[in-house]
Order: structure tokens, then sequence, then C-alpha cells
């Protein structure tokens, strides 16, 4: 997932946000800023959303905010297109100050350029299909037999072609969430800002509009904003991540980032149901060096770790890495990928006090109670995984 | 407990509204007028069948043929009753009061939904405007805005704001906030949020205030009948205070009438009008079984065309009809030249019979008299504001004594016509040794220690209270029941039936020594006072204004046994006929009419 990318002109940047809700807000950003925590001002009867956020989105990028409920992702959201208003901070979207524009230009700003989807769809339910992935363009004063038009383009981008004229009520959770984000791609805005728009979906359903959004990614790329509660959906999904924990971000980086160096043991509690073998690539366990002999299998560095096992266990030669021009760039041997697995397992038994804490006691006793010895603990954490896997390869 | 004059601040608070702001309230009067007037016209205009028509034809528009057919079955019965143009009136009122109301009562709720200290402060005022009884405003109401539908109006459309305001506010507060959110994210400006998310989304909840709006009004009509509102309200009123229950029942099933008219309708209205109504609609004809026939609902466009053909229709009955005359007024005879002159009575007995006598006396001098019935603190009130003309049953110097002493100067004494009258307390003669007021002392056991009485309002009233009682120390043991002269006359027949003791206020002259034995109590103390006199009481520029029914006023006598025959016509003559009962009555009396209003000549 991580390859590298170009400079595009078109980015955001959020820049030392704060949010606090209450009295006399601004004071209250002083006081973080000198150093007082969270249940200090709670005392006083304000609460502190987002705490000195900052972080940037190159354009195309995929920038994924998790964070636990009350984590204060969704207040982050809601300042990046001013439906809050920051106590303090500034967000710039292609270089322009959001937030200190007046009420009249934010309006265009975000009928024009920033669109979102939301968790429980928020279709109008007085709206027909046609008209409720045409509403953005509404706003915009677009003719109607074009906004029309456009909207019916954007419905069958995201799959719901033949469905225009029926009513929200009448459509399941994940195609009514296919309209909302069709309302969003209609309007051609740049940033697209997700509130955990696939939250309330199924796991099957939910793992589908994944695969969608990242499809439609590949070809619109667009600067998505996608704030979420699940690791793996971050995993999947983030060019970056950010995770939050009490308004504050803790961590920002790539997936591989966070798993291979989380930050703190809050971040460590949580990747450890994160099927490691399918966010790990080639490129980031391989040793660097000369390639193996030429008969060796080659796999490009983007190949998650879970692809490695089929080729190395047909031969005993060491596979060949190869970068985005297919040059050879690295090898890997079995010793390595079961080393680059095991690291894991050390993990849950170093840290069960933590993960206790992260409320998943189940886990981390099923963690303890398996013998802390490598090799038994990847099959552990990999159970779920196959599961999905499984799905994909049936889906395929 | 310090006394907080706080009635006596309202009162000069009003009346400094009343000599200050006279021109904005005669200007709303104006426009108020005209509004009803208006309405008024195009619905009592056509033939009542035609008009019922009309309404079937909306009906049918809204709910379907089994709706069209009940309605104009219950507007033909309407008719039927007689009481075709007192609906219409009330119709008028009700629609207009509507009107008004939600006009002010959805912009009140948008606002009180986007401002939580707006629905604040509102919250209270509506808990005011809802509880407080109607009667406490109608008064000041009849004062600002002079006898008529008016003070009935305003007060109906104060008494159904409430439900309007809160269910506007209710149903823009329960719109999904997410919806709200997803507007505003996509640059809705906050107007179009309004109109494009919030309102439609709101409709429903607004078509239900709607319908409440609707529904107080009608209630509330009842009560402005009795401020000069006219309309079933009057009719009810009448009939009731009359112990008329045949009328009572038909005028109260016209009430009904219009009440599930009004209801269906605006029900319905709310799925030809909001689009989740239609939605809901087109789902549940789609699974409904049935005749077709019931079922089909003819288009905007077909109900349109047949209301307005219909309306042809009675717009040309109208042409061809209005070659008639008028009444036909005899030669010489013509004092008034069609001069107004404004009636008003309060539903007594007497008090019916002069008017009517006197309605019929007038008409045929040249007069358009035009009679009014309210109840008597807003006839004093509008007689001496001059919106009333003259009345003919004022019992002085005791009963209407509190109205006389306020409005003395505001007012023209027309001379006593009948007297001496008597109050007291009667009970049935099957009560033995129950002879004069003294007789009641320590028998309160027997009698269940009440006294029924009549309003509250009732000069008599006061003084029973105030004076009878403690004269003869029944003061701690009887407790005097306020209710109307009808409850009294009612529970005296009642209690007559089934000859139980009862101890009654009542009066000569009064019809119900005729129909009950009864026994006057003595009054050995005299604590009733003199016997009264029934004075004609005008406007005080109406000796100015109409000085030939002054003359005629002044002179006026009319013995018991004229005035019982009168009564007795009225009451047989039925409700509604008030006015052909007398012109009977004064056809039997050759010569009368020429001596009670002589033509100079």
């Amino acid at each position: 997932m991580s390859s590298t990318r170009e400079v595009y002109v078109s980015r955001l940047q959020a820049e030392h946000l704060y949010k606090v809700f209450g009295r006399r807000p601004e004071a209250a950003v002083e006081r973080l800023e000198s150093g007082a925590d969270r249940d200090e001002l709670r005392a006083d009867g304000t609460t502190a959303a987002v705490i000195d956020a900052s972080f940037e989105v190159e354009a195309g990028q995929i920038f994924v905010v998790m964070g636990l409920s009350g984590s204060g992702k969704s207040t982050l959201l809601r300042m990046l297109n001013g439906l809050l208003e920051p106590t303090a901070g500034r967000v710039l979207f292609d270089g322009q100050d959001l937030t200190a524009l007046a009420p009249r230009d934010l309006r265009t700003v975000r009928s024009r350029k920033i669109s979102m989807v939301f968790q429980h769809f928020a279709l109008f339910p007085h709206r027909s299909v046609l008209e409720n992935a045409a509403y953005g363009l509404e706003v915009q004063g677009v003719p109607r037999a074009e906004r029309l038009e456009r909207a019916a383009e954007a419905l069958e981008l995201a799959g719901l072609k033949g469905w225009e004229t029926s009513w929200p009520d009448e459509l399941s959770g994940g195609m009514q969430q296919r309209v909302g984000l069709a309302r969003a791609l209609a309007t051609d805005a740049d940033l697209l800002l997700m509130d955990e728009s696939f939250s309330a979906l199924d796991p099957l359903i939910r793992r589908d509009m994944q695969d969608q959004l990242l499809d439609l990614q590949t070809r619109l790329k667009k600067t998505i904003v996608f704030i979420t509660h699940d690791l793996n959906e971050a995993m999947r999904l983030g060019d970056r991540i950010a995770v939050m924990r009490d308004g504050r971000i803790v961590q920002n980086g790539t997936a591989e980032d966070i798993l291979v160096r989380p930050a703190n043991d809050y971040v460590a509690s949580f990747i450890q149901d994160v099927d490691r073998s399918r966010v790990l690539t080639a490129g980031s366990i391989m040793t660097s060096g000369a390639g193996a002999g030429a008969g060796a299998a080659t796999v490009p560095a983007a190949t998650p770790v879970a692809e490695l096992f089929t080729p190395l266990a047909r031969s005993t030669d060491p596979l060949t890495v190869t970068d985005a021009q297919g040059e050879p760039a690295g090898v890997i041997t079995r010793d390595l990928l079961l080393t680059a697995l095991g690291e894991e397992a050390e993990v849950p038994a170093q840290r069960t006090p933590q993960t206790a804490e992260a409320g998943k006691p189940a886990a981390a006793k099923a963690a303890a109670a398996k013998s802390p010895e490598a090799g038994d603990e990847p099959a552990e954490a990999a159970t779920p995984a196959r599961a999905d896997e499984a799905e994909v390869s049936a889906r395929a | 407990m310090p006394r907080i004059h706080l009635g006596s601040w309202a009162e000069n608070a009003v009346s400094w509204l009343q000599t200050h702001l006279s021109w904005l309230f005669d200007a709303i009067n104006t426009v108020l007028t005209g509004m009803y007037d208006g309405v008024n016209a195009v619905l009592g205009g056509p033939e009542p069948l035609l008009m019922a028509g009309i309404l079937a034809v909306v009906a049918w528009w809204l709910r379907g043929l089994l709706a069209a057919v009940l309605t104009f079955a219950g507007f033909a019965l309407v008719d039927s009753f007689g009481l075709w143009e007192a609906a219409m009136a009330t119709l008028s009122l009700v629609l207009v009061a509507s009107l008004i109301t939600l006009l002010v009562a959805v912009p009140l709720g948008i606002w009180a939904a986007r401002s939580s200290k707006v629905s604040g402060a509102l919250r209270p005022a509506l808990d005011v405007m809802q509880t407080m009884p109607a009667f406490v405003y109608l008064i000041p109401g009849v004062m600002f805005f002079s006898i008529g539908p008016i003070p009935g109006l305003i007060a109906t459309v104060v008494f159904s704001m409430p439900p309007g305001v809160r269910m506007t506010e209710l149903g823009i507060r329960q719109v999904d906030g997410e919806l709200v959110e997803a507007a505003t994210a996509f640059g809705t400006t906050p107007r179009d949020t309004l109109t494009r998310v919030q309102l439609p989304l709101a409709l429903p909840t607004i078509m239900a205030g709607v319908n409440q709006v609707i529904m107080l009004a009608l209630s509330m009509v009842v009560i402005a009948g009795m401020a000069g509102a006219g309309g079933l309200g009057e009719a009810v009123y009448a009939a009731v205070t009359k112990v008329d229950i045949g009328g009572g029942v038909e005028s109260g099933l016209a009430v009904v009438v219009l009440a599930i008219y009004l209801d269906r309708m605006t029900g319905a209205l709310n799925q030809r009008v909001s689009p989740l109504g239609r939605r809901a609609a087109a789902k549940a004809a789609s699974a409904a079984r049935g005749l077709a026939v019931l079922r089909y609902r003819p288009g905007t466009a077909v109900a349109a065309v047949g209301v307005v053909v219909l309306a042809l229709v009675a717009g040309g009955m109208n042409l061809a009809r209005s070659g008639d005359g008028g009444h036909s007024v005899a030669a010489g005879a013509d004092v008034g030249h069609g001069r107004g002159i404004k009636l008003g009575y309060f539903p007594w007995d007497e008090a019916v019979a002069t008017t009517y006598l006197w309605q019929n006396i007038l008409e045929d001098r040249g007069f358009k008299p035009d009679v009014k019935q309210l109840d008597p603190g807003p006839l004093y009130t509008a007689l001496a504001q001059g919106q009333m003309d003259v009345q003919f049953d004022s019992w002085l110097p005791t009963t209407h004594k509190q109205y006389m002493d306020r409005y003395r100067d505001q007012l023209t004494d027309l001379g006593a016509w009948y007297g001496p009258t008597s109050l007291e307390l009667s009970v049935p003669d099957y009560v033995k040794g129950v002879d004069s007021l003294e007789d009641l002392k320590g028998k309160s056991g027997q009698f269940g220690g009440k006294i029924v009485g009549i309003e509250s309002s009732a000069g008599m009233m006061a003084t029973l209270n105030d004076k009878v009682l403690k004269e003869y120390g029944l003061d701690g043991e009887y407790k005097v029941v306020s209710s109307s002269t009808s409850s009294m006359l009612a529970d005296l027949d009642r209690a007559i039936k089934k000859q139980e003791p009862i101890v009654t206020t009542l009066w000569s002259p009064h019809w119900a020594y005729g129909k009950h034995k009864l026994k006057k109590l003595k009054d050995p103390k005299g604590a009733w006072g003199k016997g009264e006199e029934i004075h004609a009481v005008g406007k005080k520029d109406f000796g100015k204004d109409f000085p030939e029914v002054t003359a005629w006023l002044k002179d006026f006598k009319l013995s018991e046994q004229d005035l019982a025959s009168l009564e007795v016509a009225i009451q047989d003559g039925g409700k509604g006929k008030e006015k052909d009962s007398a012109r009977r009555w004064l056809d039997a009396h050759p010569g009368l009419a020429d001596k009670l209003a002589p033509v100079g000549h």
C-alpha cells in the first residue's frame, strides 16, 4: 500500500486544532497549552473534545482517523468542513484557510469542494434515490436536467444503476450507504469526509464497501479523510492512520508504522487483534541485498506477507522482492518470514495488563493461556483473518 | 400577605389601551371583519345543498367517495335543522381564525425551534393562552373590538394558537439531526435547510398541529357565541339557556358534523401536501382491497373543475333570485328610512319576547333592526361603547345595579316598561312547613345544604349571597350553587318529578310559575329589596340618533298578561322562529303596533 506518490497541489492541513465545549473555551485552550489535562477541565464543566491535533493529508490519499468512541475523531472531522468551528487552530485546504472564511464563502467551499458521507447515511426520506444523489448539485444551482444526469452517473459509479426511482427506505443498509456515497461523489468535490461510514453495516457488506471504495479511489483519486473505530478497516483503507485517544492524536503513521512501531502501549494494545500477515508487506520484512538465484520466484514489494507462504513452501530458495520498477530490491527467506510474524508472539505476553485495560480481557486471557512459543501465536492471531481470506477468495 | 392589586392594574391597562390605541383596534377590526364577511359571503352565499355538494367534492378529492356521500348527508342534515346559516357563519369563523392562527403560529414555531431562548420565553405565554378561561379575555375583547364575530375570532385565535406553535416546534426539532447536518455539510443555507429538509419532514407533525388548531377553534366557537360571535355557538347557547333539549341536540349535532368534516379533511390534507404523506398514502392504496369505486379519488384538477362548476351554478342561481324585494313598508309609516338599529338581548324570556316584538315593529316603521344575543356583561359593555343601540331587559334598581353603576354615564335609561317584579327563593308546594325565608333556618339537611342558583354573573346572585342569606342567618348553613338558569330549571324539573325538596332562586315574571306549582318564600325583612322595574336602556346617544324610537320606548308598557302570552307564543313557535312567532302574536293583537309606535301624521 505504501507507494511513492507524486506531490499534488491539492491537500489538507490541520494545524493545532482544538475544540472545547462549555464555558470560556479560549481560557481552557490556554490551560491545555500550558499542560493541563482533560480531566482537570472536566471538573470545571468544560469538555476538551479535540486537543492540539495537527496533520497533513496529501492529495489522493486516504487518511484514516482511528479511535474509540469519545476520542474526538468525529469532532475533528466536523472541524475540517466547518460544521464545528475550531476553538483554536486552522484548517487549510488548497492553501485556503477554511476557519477564516465568512459563512457564505464557507458554504460555497462545502458545496463545491468538500463532500461528506455519514454513519447513518443521512439520506433525505422525502426524496427519491436520484434526488438524494442530486442534492449537492441542487445546492450548487446546477440546472435540473444536468444534475439528474450527473446524479445518475454517480449512482452508476456506486453500483446502483436501476434504483434511481426507488425511495431510500426501500433499500438495504449497504445500498443506502451507496446512495450516500453517490451523493458525495456527484458534486465532484476533491475532499471526501467519511464519518464511520461503514460502521453501521454488516461485516460482509462492510468489506464489500471497503473494496468498492478502494476501487473507486484508484480511478477518482479523491483526498479522503475516513473516520473509524475499527483498526482492521483503518489498516485496509488508510495510506496513513492517525490514532486518537482522549482528544489527542497519539500516533500518526502508515499501517506498518503503527503495527511495527506502536508509539505507546495504548496503540500496541489495539494492534494485537490485527492480522499482521495481511498488513506487513514483502518490502517491509525483506533483507536488502543481492537477489537470490535467477531461478527463484519474485514478488512485488507491496505483496502482503500472507501471500508469501505458498511460494516459500514450494521451494527452499529465498524469494526475490522487486521494487516498483521491477528491479530486485531484497530477499526473504523462510526464517525471515517466521521471525517477522513471530515478533508479534511476544507482544501479548508482555502487555497483558494493558490489554485488559483496553477492555479486551477475553482476548488477553486467551492469548496468555496459549504457550508463548513462537510459531504458535501467529496461527492464533490469523484465525479470524483466515475466515476473511476464505470469503475474499470465494468472491474472487 | 398584602393584597396585590393585579386586577385593577389590568383594568387600568385595558382602559388605557382603549383610549390610546383605539385606532389600532379599529384597523384590526376592519381588516378582520372584512375577512370574515368575505369568507362568510362565499360559504353562506350559495344554496345550502349546492354548498354541501361543493364540500362533498372536496371530501371526494381528499378521502374518497364514501366520505363525499357522508359529507353531503351530514350537511344536508344541518340544513334540515334550519341551522345552515349558523353553521356557515361558524365555519367561516373557524376558517378565518385558523388561518390567522397558522400565519402566526407556524413562524413562531419555527423561530422557537431554532432558538432555545425563544422557546423558553414562549412556553409560559402559550400556557397562559391555553388555560386562561376564555371569558377573561372575551370581555376586554368586546371593549376593544365591539360586539360581533371579532372578539370571538380573537379569543379563538388566542386559544388555538398554542398547539400550532408547539407542534411546529416539535416537528422541526424532531427532524433527524444528521439530516440537518448533511444539508449543512453540502453547503445548504439555513433558509434552504428549513424549506428543503426541515419543513418537508416536519410537515406531518405540523399538519397534526393544524388539525388541532382547527378543532380547538371549533370548540371555542360555542363560547364565542356568548360574546355575540353568532353561528352555532349562539344556537347552542340559546338552546341551553332555554332548556330547549331538542334544539340543543340539533345545534350540538351540527357542531359535530362540522368538527368531523374539518378533522377528516385536515387529516387527509396531510397526505396531499407532504411528500411523506403522499408516499404513505400510495403504500396504503396499493395494499388496500375493496371496491375500486370507493377508493377512487379524483385528481386535483378534476376536483377543482367540480368545485368551480358548482360554484358557477350557485352564482347563477343567486343572480336569478336577486330580483326579490325585501320587506315592504307601508307608505307613511317609513320613519326609519332604512336606518340600521342594533338590538341586543341576553337569553332571558322577557328579553327575547320584547326584542323580537320590537324587531317586528321597527321593521314596519322602516328601520333595519339587527338582533344579537349576548351575555349581560358583554351587552352592557357594548351599549356603553356605543356598539349596540338598545336592550329591553334592564332590571333596576337592583339586579343590574353593578352594570348601571359602572356605565351610568355612558347609557340612556329609556324608562320602565314593566313592573314591579320580584326576586325570591322558591320551593315546590309539596315542601311542607317552609313558607318564608325564616323557615329555611335549621332545615339545610332537608335541602342538602344548597340553594340552586343561576349564573354567578347575575345580579340576584350577588344580592342573595351578600344580603338575603346574611339577613336571615342562613349564610353558614346554605351554600349557593351557581350554575345557569337552564341548569337551575332542569334541576327544579328533576326534583319535582322525584318529589324531592329543593330551593331555587327564581323571579317573577317567570313561566316556571305557570308550569310548576311553586311557593314563593316570603321575605318579611325585605332583604331582596323592593320590587324592580324592567327598563329599556340605550346607548348614550340613543336619544339623538333615534329620537322617534326614544319617544316610543319612553311610552312603552306591557302588562303581565300580554308579556306572558307573548312568551308562550314565542316558546311554542320554536327555536329559530322567534321573529315569526312575535309577528304572529303582533298580528293577533291588532292596533297594538300603532299604539306602541304611533306614526305622527
